[in-house]
């Protein structure tokens, strides 16, 4: 028996892959000119940081960080730099933007891939169990939990997550993301930083993981009362199998569209969350880009946020093709 | 050659906690081995709930409030999902009615077959896949190794029911189940399909529950016919005797009701309908459940059910039979 393979898509890819080009370059010029309408600028926060309101060093530091230039030619400037990937020097940070955001990228993604791993795979067992026991008590505590954690704002979950099982409790560390004075290597640093990422991972996943139990619920229940259920039961297959493969796939299709279009909401929540947490991720450089007015940095880290949005949901899109073979990309 | 394979005792289905409110009334029937015993009836006479039972596929919604069926002398205990899982497919297969939504649109529809031949018997894979190819071949498929390998929005609704039997047969029935198994498809691809399932009968021996309203189509496959009406079998006879002496007024009433332009002629070119409608399944009317729409009702009728009167193979329950042959 041997399947008959499909081809890659190739064409639908280059066509993503341009379109994704052009929305980068649209999300660069609309956030340029966002950031260009708030007040205030890093050489005037540079300046207050010193100290001084001295006009002629204001001007001064304008002229040398391109400041003083016309709105039109910065803007050029600014994509030119985009295009050949060279983002720039940060003066508030003194450091190459490039640097700054790759150090702190690893951590971002790791806090963002643990939630969205945690709120789909609970999302997924926990919306399974409800549906398989409808109506009856297992359903009737997931969906009330899910309700209570849907409406709870994530801050506070945090916070109280931080009380309880970090201080309270002693499991957990309440901060950062290693501990640094160990000087941990190899395995035993690995544990570490997976003993500091349960918590901000469980924080920021809480409310998407009841979005996602709901949502799978619902799924499995409209699938379950489909005739070709009813074809499988008549096969003599058990109602494990019943739910994880023939209902379970049928009934995640949804799920995969939502996680998609939650990828970017994660990449904004990590903002909240690495705050409260004080996770060393591009989240809190953002935030300190912004009261620092380092609109170059800041601008950085959004262009790149945008092309991870538009690199995972290319990725969802290709993945909701294998798991649904109906769906032709074009 | 009375030879019954499946026996149903007196199955009465009720919707779940309400005794009172009955879908099946009492229905007792049995299968012969190697024949095909057509049920016939209007929707919600309860003869597809009467299939459903017999797989111990009963909606959540209804539930047995007393009866028996069994399998060759065996009771089968239907309310146990369990134990009915080794009966599915395995000894009773089932053919559903609507082939486009009866395959999961997700696996390649070999794969679909393969499942029902992996969960009853245990066989090396390569041997379980060439007898799906050699399954898709019987049910007469075109190219069975590429066809195996399509996913079902691929096929025609002809195609799709010949998997779906395929399905049905892969673990060697002695029953099949076919709940309307045409109803949903082109009038030239239901005789197609119902010549297959023929040809598989005699190939294979195994007897065919054929539940349909289309007796047109009972008329060239079944051996023997069981009419059912609100939940009670009406009558139940030879398919020949009973076309050409139908003894119940409901079963007359269902034949002439069929369009036929031989007779048209001498009814007048009108097609004659039964008047009224079904009672509802909560009304406890005590008596003949037929007799608010019978020209031949007495207060007999009203008052008291007729127990089944049987004349040899042929059985009626009825007060008053129809005495008169049909032109």
């Amino acid at each position: 028996m041997k399947p008959i393979r499909r081809r890659f898509p190739w064409a639908f890819l280059a066509k993503r892959v341009a379109y994704g080009a052009l929305a980068m370059l649209v999300i660069a010029i609309i956030n340029f000119f966002l950031l260009k309408l708030a007040p205030g600028d890093a050489a005037e926060a540079l300046a207050g940081q010193a100290g001084t309101a001295d006009p002629a060093y204001i001007a001064q530091l304008r002229a040398q960080f391109g400041l003083d230039q016309p709105l039109l030619s910065q803007l050029w400037a600014f994509l030119v730099r985009l295009a050949t990937l060279d983002l720039g020097y940060s003066y508030v940070f003194n450091e190459r933007v490039s640097v700054l955001i790759f150090s702190r990228m690893p951590a971002t993604l790791m806090l963002m891939g643990a939630a969205i791993v945690i709120a789909v795979i609970g999302g997924i067992v926990f919306g399974v169990t409800a549906a398989r026991y409808a109506n009856r008590w297992p359903d009737r505590v997931i969906s009330f939990v899910a309700l209570l954690l849907y409406g709870t704002p994530p801050y506070w979950i945090g916070l109280m997550m931080i009380l309880i099982f970090a201080v309270t409790l002693g499991w957990t560390p309440t901060s950062g993301m290693e501990n640094v004075l160990a000087f941990n290597t190899g395995w035993d640093r690995v544990v570490d930083i997976a003993h500091h990422l349960i918590l901000p991972a469980l924080a920021q996943s809480i409310f998407y993981l009841a979005i996602y139990i709901r949502l799978v619920r619902a799924g499995m229940l409209e699938v379950l009362s489909l005739d070709f259920i009813r074809v499988a039961r008549a096969k003599g297959i058990s109602e494990r199998r019943l739910s994880y493969r023939h209902a379970l796939r049928n009934a995640v299709l949804p799920l995969v569209t939502v996680v998609g279009t939650n990828v970017g909401n994660f990449l904004g929540g990590a903002v909240l969350t690495e705050t409260v947490f004080s996770w060393p991720g591009v989240g809190r450089l953002m935030f300190d880009a912004m009261f620092q007015r380092d609109l170059n940095l800041l601008l950085s880290i959004l262009v790149l946020s945008s092309f991870f949005v538009i690199v995972a949901n290319l990725v969802v899109d290709l993945l909701y093709a294998i798991i649904n073979p109906t769906v032709e990309l074009k | 050659m009375a030879n019954p394979i499946l026996q149903v005792e007196n199955l009465q289905i009720c919707v779940r906690k309400k005794p009172g409110v009955l879908i099946l009334r009492g229905v007792s029937f049995h299968v012969n081995a190697g024949e095909t015993l057509a049920i016939v009836g209007e929707s919600g006479c309860g003869k597809s709930m009467t299939s459903l039972a017999i797989m111990g596929l009963l909606p959540d919604a209804v539930e047995k409030l007393s009866g028996t069926i069994r399998f060759k002398g065996r009771e089968l205990p239907i309310t146990d999902n369990r134990a009915m899982r080794k009966v599915r497919a395995a000894e009773i297969g089932m053919v559903f009615q609507e082939p486009m939504a009866a395959l999961d649109p997700l696996y390649p529809v070999g794969k679909q077959v393969l499942e029902v031949i992996e969960e009853h018997e245990k066989l090396p894979r390569e041997m379980a896949w060439a007898r799906v190819i050699d399954l898709l071949t019987k049910v007469d498929l075109p190219n069975p190794e590429t066809l195996a390998w399509s996913y079902p929005h691929k096929l025609s609704g002809g195609q799709l029911q010949r998997v779906v039997i395929a399905m049905a047969l892969a673990c060697n029935p002695d029953v099949l189940i076919a709940d309307e198994p045409t109803t949903a498809l082109d009038v030239t691809v239901q005789a197609q399909i119902m010549r297959l399932l023929k040809r598989l009968q005699r190939d294979t021996g195994v007897a065919i529950v054929l539940i349909t309203h289309n007796l047109g189509l009972v008329a060239h496959t079944a051996d023997r016919v069981m009419v059912m009406y609100a939940g009670n079998k009406a009558e139940e006879a030879p398919t020949r005797d009973l076309f050409l002496n139908p003894r119940h007024p409901y079963t007359r009433g269902l034949l002439d009701a069929t369009p036929n332009p031989e007779r048209a002629s001498a009814q007048g070119g009108v097609l004659r309908e039964i008047p009224g409608t079904v009672p509802s399944i909560a009304d406890p009317m005590p008596g003949c459940r037929f007799a608010p729409r019978c020209a031949n009702a007495s207060e007999l009728c009203r008052a008291r059910f007729p127990e089944p009167t049987f004349e040899g193979a042929h059985g009626y329950a009825c007060h008053h039979p129809v005495t008169d042959a049909r032109v």
